[in-house]
């Protein structure tokens, strides 16, 4: 009986342990990126202590990027990354895993939506282009109580910009969130 | 009988019976030990407040922590997370072994199941893990099967169906798509419950399958719907009849016969449900969502329906070499006349467009109200209660659902409404009449 018990809890433990590691293996080795940020759509709800983190490479018009032009919903997604400045911007994108290495960083996605109409918040004018929508699995961070909505909902003079590790699979991790380029929530094993 | 009720009129009767000599004073205080022994319902009230106990200390303890997370330390969080697992793993493993309180055992084994899963989930939370979400409910349901295989416990099993249910109803409603990966871990549920003969958790696993079938049906994404969903309903309708026939099969064997009451009445319950939805007109046409009827079936939905068509057809004929002659009377005959002909429709269905599916509902409705008699005549004839008042059941709803579809239309909308009260009324009167009645005939021909 307390073989089969303490069997089960090696099993469970083991998982549970490779949760972690697997996220802090990305964290670890994955080549460092910074992310700019758009603040969130305003009607949206505060989730709890989650704060929604709203990716400039979360919309990406496809006429304006190399690679493949046709996505559904669901797809997987890899998306080309090249630094302009201080961010990272999307290139190109492809159906297929590329060779990934720091001069060739690649994200991978999942297509959320298509859509042949692209709503631009600068013009406030509905534009006729192609483009997804694309989740990285890096669009929520939690934070301690109270934070989250200051992150959501910053001011005009805020900056909120995500620094991410991209490992060699594509998959990415947050590594840390800088509010003004100063550090605000640094991503620690324990 | 409910065993208690039964004990009562034992306790009232025996006095009697050992007046008249039927029975001696030793017998009758043997007998009443031995029902008495039966009451299981006191086990399982047991085993509900043990098990209610463990979750709200559980929740009171993970409610006191949720309020100081934030300011705690992640080894911390980590240390709480594991530790409680290990105590009710470790408490659960004591009260088991020791066999005083098995229950208690069983109850702490469901409440370090409920802790994996809280683990997954906060463990996701701390380290930001923003994978596909319902996975994170699918590993918790992989442990809870884990579990229940290696301590052969039918809660944790329970518990299990539950987490496999709430995984498909996050991936058909989240991802809108027909999710056949459940199919698998259902099937998973299967060895145990025959290993362990275990009734209830069949009974859980059977309601689990026809509640995955009706979010298959409800988590189409929308664009596909028009051409999918009715090829989809006579695919069930086939598959379910064809479980119906296991449960057949299954009666006649020794290993088996104990399930097949509840694999029988719960097909007969979605097979019945299928018929009852293809009888849709607006289904049949193509027209639930769009303004343009339904395509001929593709070469998939043709592949597949075929293919369900013979398993039908092989358990039909492996049944008829199962049984003689005797055991299948004249009745069940026009039953399979009646069914074969729904199967034919079906078969023609595929290849005929939404054009016709007016008067392919007209057909499927005739067929369908003749079938519920057929089901009545059956179930009396088989003295199965539940064929009885599954008959009643799809009878008045049907009934109902064809008086909206036809009149909603063409009748004033208060004389629409009248009309429908007054047949409601009557109607529901003499059905349950009926119903009384059959049942009644039933319950007395069986004693």
């Amino acid at each position: 009986m307390i073989a089969k018990i303490f069997g089960i809890l090696a099993i469970f433990t083991v998982f549970l342990c490779t949760m972690i590691g697997m996220k802090q293996w990305t964290l670890n080795t994955g080549i460092p990126i910074l992310l700019e940020t758009q603040p969130i759509d305003p009607r949206s709800l505060f989730r709890g202590d989650y704060v929604r983190l709203n990716y400039v490479i979360g919309n990406l018009k496809l006429n304006e990027l190399e690679g493949d032009d046709e996505f559904e919903q669901h797809d997987k997604i890899y998306v080309k990354l090249q630094q302009q400045d201080k961010y990272w911007i999307p290139t190109a994108v492809f159906h297929q895993k590329p060779l990934i290495n720091r001069d060739n960083l690649f994200l991978q996605g999942k297509v959320q939506y298509v859509s042949d109409h692209f709503w631009n918040p600068e013009t406030q004018k509905s534009e006729e282009v192609k483009n997804v929508s694309v989740k990285y699995g890096i669009e929520n961070y939690f934070v301690p109580e109270g934070e989250g909505l200051d992150l959501e909902r910053r001011d005009n003079d805020q900056v909120v910009d995500i620094r991410i590790a991209v490992n060699k699979y594509g998959n990415a991790g947050i590594k840390a969130i800088l509010v003004n380029d100063e550090e605000r929530h640094v991503e620690t094993l324990f | 009988m409910n065993q208690n009720r039964f004990l009562k009129t034992l306790r009232k009767e025996l006095p009697t019976w050992q007046e008249h000599g039927w029975v001696s004073a030793e017998n009758s205080d043997a007998i009443l030990q031995h029902v008495g022994a039966k009451e299981s319902h006191i086990n399982l009230l047991t085993l509900g407040v043990a098990i209610l106990g463990v979750l709200l200390l559980g929740s009171g303890v993970i409610t006191y922590f949720a309020a100081n997370w934030a300011e705690m330390p992640k080894i911390t969080k980590l240390i709480l997370l594991f530790g409680s697992m290990y105590i009710a793993f470790t408490a659960a493993g004591y009260f088991l072994r020791s066999e005083k309180s098995p229950l208690l055992g069983q109850a702490l084994l469901v409440l370090g199941v409920i802790m994996f899963g809280a683990n997954i989930m906060l463990i996701a939370q701390i380290y930001h893990i923003d994978e596909h979400y319902p996975n994170g409910v699918l590993f918790w349901a992989l442990g809870g099967l884990l579990t229940a295989y290696v301590m052969k416990s039918q809660a944790v099993l329970a518990l299990t169906i539950t987490l496999a249910v709430l995984w498909t109803c996050l991936e058909h409603f989240g991802f809108r798509h027909i999710h056949f990966w459940f199919l698998v871990v259902w099937i998973s549920f299967l060895p145990i419950i025959y290993y362990q003969r275990w009734t209830s958790a069949l009974h859980l696993a059977l309601i689990a399958l026809i509640i995955w079938t009706i979010f298959s049906f409800f988590g189409i994404e929308y664009k596909n719907a028009q051409n999918t969903q009715v090829y989809l309903v006579q695919i069930y309708f086939l598959l379910y009849l064809a479980l119906f026939l296991i449960g057949m099969l299954v009666a006649t064997t020794e290993n088996f016969h104990v399930f097949a009451k509840p694999i029988q009445n719960y097909s007969a319950f979605a097979a019945l449900l299928s018929f009852y939805v293809l009888t849709f007109p607006d289904l049949q046409r193509g027209f639930r969502w769009h303004d343009s009827y339904r395509t001929e079936a593709s070469t998939n939905w043709l592949a597949i329906t075929m293919a369900s068509l013979f398993v039908l057809i092989g358990l039909a004929l492996w049944h008829r070499i199962r049984t003689s002659v005797n055991e299948r009377p004249k009745y069940l005959i026009c039953g399979q006349f009646l069914i074969a002909a729904v199967v034919i429709l079906i078969a023609l269905n595929l290849f005929l467009g939404g054009e016709y599916g007016g008067w392919m509902a007209i057909a499927l409705n005739l067929l369908f109200f003749a079938g519920m008699v057929w089901l009545l005549f059956a179930g009396t004839h088989t003295q199965n209660r539940t064929l009885i008042n599954l008959g009643f059941i799809f009878f008045a709803l049907a009934l109902m659902t064809r008086y909206f579809d036809t009149f909603w239309s063409l009748l004033n909308r208060s004389f629409f409404f009248m009309a429908g009260g007054v047949i409601l009324i009557f109607g529901g009167y003499l059905l349950e009449k009926q119903r009384r009645k059959l049942t009644a005939k039933v319950l007395h021909n069986s004693k």
